[in-house]
């Protein structure tokens, strides 16, 4: 058993709503040399209360929520401002969680707990206040359904210090909206798997967190020397001054060109009008500044501003890639002032932007085919392109009323209501497929089909090496990218840092083994920390077994099936065969049965 | 020659690098709130991200407010004496920048000495986006200065092509300014 003398407080916070009791849960080396932070602790303390009370509704009071970063985050080191927020999806309804950006992780961290987990449900809404060592939650009635910034504004001004963080929900997460993101400094959220419906759920409009305390860090002087290193090779970086001009934004063209980019709810996977809503276009008319997260160089966020037409005065954070693409190509919107409007509706009521466009792409799609009649749409048509209509309908998912009370059910709900839409809902599990199209690159279909979280890009992004490296892979080349991607990406959330400088600039993994090992005073190679990462990997799928899911859960979208028609990629389709030959060698490599089980049970 | 920091703030992107490379430095320590500068963020209207640091003033508001005489300058950098200070943070409350920082665990307020006059401050050093700069005191004013003077002449451009590259070229026309009389009106 190794000794690790930083890195961590060896506290969890527990809070129990119904009763507003706390306390803390002391842990020792052997916890954290098994599930090292992060995710890897939501993992096991969802794990422990599944055990304990069995699987169970995940908006009931027994579910549980866990807010963890990780021993990295807020250490100095670039892009360190990274943490999970986890529970039982109810999207899915199973495993579910999502990474946030910012400071939250960091102030957490400072008000010395390694992780927060809820259980039970307030009487009335309220917010919890971590203020270092002294919690309480506090009754706010006056909050409910404000938006996300007036909440943070709100609650910032009762507690009389701006430099307190929030994480809150809107209107979204009050309405139990099955796809609802918890967001924190105006527009850092933990986006997918619906955690924003958990914590309404529970009435927790907000948790407010201030914390003075020093990082634990064993070796000081190593770190210094190390970060130092990586900031001044970031720094000098090509493609620098790119990222910190355009960000995620600038994917956009990268992905029409390779034939990727989601447009009309994935019918097409390129866009002739993608220009419209490129990283050119919001440099030439609309970004009016940079932001980043919590000690990272790279600042890919873009705040942007509309200066005229319907929508002037929108000013938002964002969009990135994901939302650009979810809310314009997807939607057929080629003004990218709508984009920026509905990305700034999302923010504000706590909508996740690629459940959002993904669903409402389907809905046009499917009106456009007759599947659904204008009865299903309250009489009120929607096509291609009519941001008017699309805004309204995001607030009407948001209040949960019209056509958007169907949408708010999520893939699922949607599909359980109208299941005609089965060919054109594009999701896995139940969660709505993000902005890449995997038919050119059928490791990123595998990637998609066996995430834990279902179709989700960030636990596997394969595509883009395929495309420009993979002719000539075999099914063999394919699973094991996607196996080491799921591992050194849940590698990352377990640290609490960002995997961007990583993927995007080609930072070396080695790096960040040689800084945990400088922060917990103890060495460990990147071998024995992807060990961990395959630990957890597998013990959300013993979670996932246990909830329920099965081989039949582990495929792509149909859509996948179904030739592209257009673009670079026309032609390209994923060949199931191939796909069941490339599932069934994904399973045995992980030493997963043929059905996928796992080694290990939840129980 | 004095040189004393200057931050930009539409450079900065609020990522707080500069916080983490003043504490780990001067305190030892991983804490962005032992910083001697602070990254203050507000938003969405106006959205303004700003490192607050001291300015190392010739006429200190600090220094006068200090009431045991705890805070002096040597060499231009305005400095507290640590044995010296009650920890009554009159200095804070007097600093009309907000420039200066308490922290729960130290009695003596957090204050930038520009690293111990040592060279180069570290914010400066690590700021990714050149948002902190450490320049001569009289290069200070110098951005509004410029900017003044350009926009007090009659800028005109013309396009030309250069090695078969267009390429654009600001230039003032004081031929036809002189056609004009003090009030900028056709004479």
């Amino acid at each position: 058993m190794k000794k690790h003398n930083g890195g961590y407080f060896r506290k969890i916070l527990h809070v129990d709503m119904t009763g507003g009791s706390t306390r803390t849960e002391a842990i020792d080396d052997e916890f954290i040399e098994t599930y090292i932070g992060g995710r890897g602790f939501a993992v096991k303390l969802l794990w422990d209360n599944l055990v304990k009370n069995g699987p169970t509704d995940p908006l009931a009071p027994e579910s549980m929520l866990v807010v963890a970063a990780g021993p990295l985050t807020g250490v100095y080191l670039p892009s360190s401002g990274k943490n999970s927020f986890a529970s039982i999806s109810p999207a899915t309804g199973l495993f579910g969680d999502s990474s946030m950006g910012g400071g939250f992780g960091v102030e957490l961290r400072q008000a010395g707990y390694d992780a927060l987990a809820i259980v039970g449900k307030g009487r009335e809404l309220s917010y919890l206040f971590i203020d270092d060592d002294v919690v309480t939650i506090v009754p706010c009635p006056e909050l409910k359904g404000k938006g996300n910034l007036e909440t943070e504004g709100r609650i910032r001004d009762r507690l009389g210090d701006h430099g307190v963080r929030v994480a809150s929900i809107g209107v979204a997460g009050e309405n139990l909206v099955r796809f609802a993101c918890v967001t924190s400094e105006w527009s850092r959220n933990a986006g997918r798997t619906g955690i924003g419906a958990v914590m309404g759920s529970k009435n927790i409009k907000a948790i407010a967190v201030r914390g003075h305390q020093d990082l634990p860090v064993a070796e000081i002087d190593k770190v210094i020397e190390v970060s130092e290193q990586a900031y001044k090779e970031l720094g000098a970086h090509d493609m620098m001054g790119h990222w910190q001009r355009q960000g995620l934004m600038g994917v956009i063209d990268y992905a029409n060109v390779m034939g990727i980019l989601p447009t009309h709810n994935f019918r097409d996977t390129h866009w002739e009008k993608s220009k419209s809503i490129n990283g050119k276009t919001m440099l030439a008319s609309h970004k009016i500044g940079n932001t980043a997260c919590f000690g990272c160089p790279m600042c890919c966020g873009n705040i942007n501003l509309v200066k005229e037409g319907k929508w002037a005065g929108t000013v938002t954070e964002g969009p990135e890639y994901e939302s650009a693409a979810m809310l314009g190509s997807n939607l057929g919107i080629d003004n990218f002032a709508s984009v920026l409007r509905g990305n700034h509706l999302c923010d504000e009521l706590g909508l996740d932007t690629i459940s959002t466009g993904n669903l409402i792409a389907a809905l046009i799609e499917g009106y456009e085919k007759d599947l659904l009649t204008l009865d299903d749409l309250d009489g009120k048509p929607v096509m291609w392109g009519d941001d008017d209509r699309i805004m309204e309908i995001i607030e009407q998912i948001a209040e949960c009323r019209c056509v958007g009370a169907t949408l708010a059910l999520g893939a699922k709900g949607v599909l359980e209501r109208w299941p005609q839409l089965e060919p054109i809902v594009l999701h896995v599990k139940g969660l709505e497929q993000s902005a890449y199209d995997c038919r050119g690159a059928s490791s990123m279909a595998l990637a998609y089909g066996t995430s834990d979280i279902g179709a989700h890009h960030s636990r596997a992004w394969t595509v883009g090496k395929e495309l420009e490296m993979g002719a000539d892979w075999g099914i063999d080349e394919k699973a094991d990218l996607v196996i080491y991607h799921q591992h050194i990406r849940s590698l990352f959330d377990m640290f609490g840092v960002c995997r961007l400088p990583w993927i995007e600039l080609g930072f070396h993994e080695d790096f960040y083994a040689e800084l945990y090992s400088a922060v917990v005073g103890q060495e460990y190679s990147l071998n024995d920390l992807l060990a961990r990462s395959q630990h957890v990997y597998d013990m959300t799928r013993a979670i996932n077994m246990k909830l329920g899911a099965a081989k039949s859960d582990d495929y792509p979208p149909a859509r996948t099936f179904t030739p592209i028609h257009s673009g670079p990629l026309a032609g390209k389709v994923c060949n199931r065969d191939e796909y069941e030959k490339m599932l069934a060698l994904y399973y045995k490599k992980r030493g997963w049965d043929e059905q996928g089980k796992p080694p290990i049970t939840c129980d | 020659m004095r040189r004393k920091i200057a931050v930009v703030p539409e450079k900065c992107s609020g990522c707080r690098v500069c916080e983490m490379a003043c504490a780990i430095h001067r305190q030892r320590l991983n804490n962005p709130k032992k910083a001697r500068i602070r990254v203050t963020t507000i938003y969405p209207h106006p959205v303004v991200r700003m490192p607050v640091v001291c300015n190392q003033c010739k006429d200190a508001k600090c220094m006068s407010a200090c009431p045991a005489d705890a805070i002096y300058r040597q060499n231009g950098v305005v400095k507290i004496r640590h044995d010296d200070c009650m920890g009554c943070h009159a200095c804070v409350e007097a600093c009309p920048f907000g420039a200066m920082y308490i922290h729960p665990d130290i009695d003596v307020p957090l204050k930038c000495d520009l690293c111990e006059d040592s060279g180069l401050p570290q914010c400066v050093k690590m700021c990714p986006t050149g948002a902190i700069v450490f320049m001569p005191e009289h290069v200070f004013g110098q951005a509004h200065r410029l900017n003044n003077v350009l926009s007090y002449t009659h800028m005109k451009e013309i396009e030309y092509m250069e090695h078969g590259k267009p390429k654009r070229l600001h230039y003032a026309d004081n031929n036809a300014a002189e056609r004009r009389d003090r009030t900028g009106g056709e004479r």
